[in-house]
């Protein structure tokens, strides 16, 4: 029964199970750590099979969304617990409970959601923090609705990887790095853009894993690279790069 | 006040981040226009309700918002499909191949060929039950029913299926 239940990982995580069947494994899932670890996993793959239908949506859509929107009260964390909480208590007015809460409440939800969607990194809900990663949000939706932006990306052995997302025609990318760690003493990670002929060029010192939007990148730019470099930065890289990514999948390096 | 406006601001960059993803596919597995557009204006109405409900421990937020999509879009052609059987007016209404002319409105991507190039690269078995389910909406018995396979062999091949092009697009990417 139980090896039964296993082998519906790949129909759930496809949506191929009936409603009964569905709240069947659900309740297993609950129970099974590693079916949870299995049933992520296949999510994910099927979120690439979504990835590839779509299309854009039509134009009243977007004013009709963003219309309710404006009148759409937001569910919180807390009115939800609060909630459940008068519902355990069998109280008649759960409503209140959630108002009370809503101040809070609405602060970084979306936002956080924004980010994280657009750059699979949870996002530190510090203000400052937060109006930085909006104003990058702006930036990489602006390269990702170019007509030609795509995205490419790479990850070695010890978990170390660049991810880029660029259009060759506005001559921009937006640039991620996972798992460099932070450089020793007072060093700085720096990002390159490499040609086929000549010196790399500084693209900037790089902040953590807080996208850099690099502009004017040259479509001769065969790679980007990463390199420590002694704090402030230097004019011309001083070290083996950490990681490198070859452009030419995203429209460089002509 | 001000603290909701600026989260609006922040769900219209999502909504330009993610209205294509979404409708298409609720387009793909839907079909109807009209319906397609009322399921996709329900799931971006739902990010904005329960956003404070992902958690990043569960997975990526992009598979979080295109699992709801395609939830959504999934239930409102089984549903649409059980209405039609019962009234008998359509048996079995005949679905288009996987790949129709919704994907030909799209405008080229990298991602998406690849996935084609990835899903070409399957058995027929495997990628049949796997876009059926996935594209069609289909349960994974009737895809076995469809088929004329055993319910194992549908199982075994969605698994496999996904798995294999895991592979494939972790090399694409």
């Amino acid at each position: 029964m139980r090896r039964d239940l296993h082998s519906l990982a790949a129909p759930y995580a496809l949506d191929a199970l009936d409603g009964r069947e569905r709240r069947r494994f659900e309740r297993h899932l609950g129970r099974c750590e590693r079916c949870a670890g299995e049933v992520r996993a296949l999510r994910e793959d099927a979120v690439r099979l979504a990835w590839s239908a779509a299309a854009p949506a039509p134009p009243a859509l977007r004013e009709r969304v963003l219309t309710a929107v404006r009148t759409t009260p937001q569910e919180t964390p807390r009115a939800e617990a609060a909630w459940q909480q008068s519902r355990a208590r069998g109280s008649a007015h759960p409503s209140r409970a959630r108002a009370l809460f809503v101040p809070f409440a609405t602060a970084t939800a979306a936002a956080a959601l924004v980010v994280a969607a657009l750059f699979g990194v949870q996002l530190d809900r510090a203000q400052d923090r937060l109006d930085q990663e909006r104003a990058a949000a702006h930036e990489i939706a602006r390269v990702l609705s170019a007509p030609d932006a795509r995205s490419t990306g790479q990850q070695d052995a010890q978990g170390r990887g660049i991810n880029v997302v660029a259009s060759a025609s506005l001559h921009r990318a937006v640039v991620t790095v996972t798992g460099l760690g932070a450089p020793p003493g007072d060093r700085v990670h720096q990002l390159w853009a490499v040609g086929k002929s000549g010196t790399p060029r500084s693209l900037g010192v790089l902040d953590g894993d807080t996208p850099k939007v690099v502009g004017g990148l040259n479509t001769s730019a065969t790679s980007l690279a990463v390199t420590t470099e002694p704090a402030g930065g230097s004019p011309q890289p001083t070290s083996a790069p950490l990681v490198q990514l070859a452009l030419k999948s995203v429209g460089f390096g002509e | 006040m001000l603290v909701a406006h600026g989260d609006q601001t922040a769900f219209e960059e999502l909504y330009g981040a993610v209205s294509g993803p979404v409708y298409g596919l609720v387009r793909r597995v839907v079909r109807d226009p009209a319906q397609s557009e009322e399921v996709a204006q329900e799931v971006l109405l739902e990010l904005w309700r329960s956003a404070a409900r992902f958690d990043p421990e569960r997975g990526s937020a992009l598979a979080w918002i295109l699992t709801l999509a395609h939830r959504r879009a999934v239930d409102r052609v089984r549903s649409a499909r059980a209405a039609s059987e019962r009234d008998q007016r359509v048996g079995r209404r005949a679905y288009g191949p996987a790949f129709d002319q919704v994907a030909e409105a799209v405008e080229a991507g990298l991602e998406r060929d690849w996935v084609r190039r990835c899903l070409d690269g399957l058995t027929q078995l495997q990628r049949q039950s796997v876009t059926l389910a996935y594209y069609e909406g289909y349960t994974y018995r009737e895809v076995a029913q469809r088929l004329s396979v055993p319910l194992g062999t549908v199982k075994t091949r969605m698994r496999d299926g996904l798995t294999r092009l895991r592979e494939c697009l972790g090399r694409a990417i």
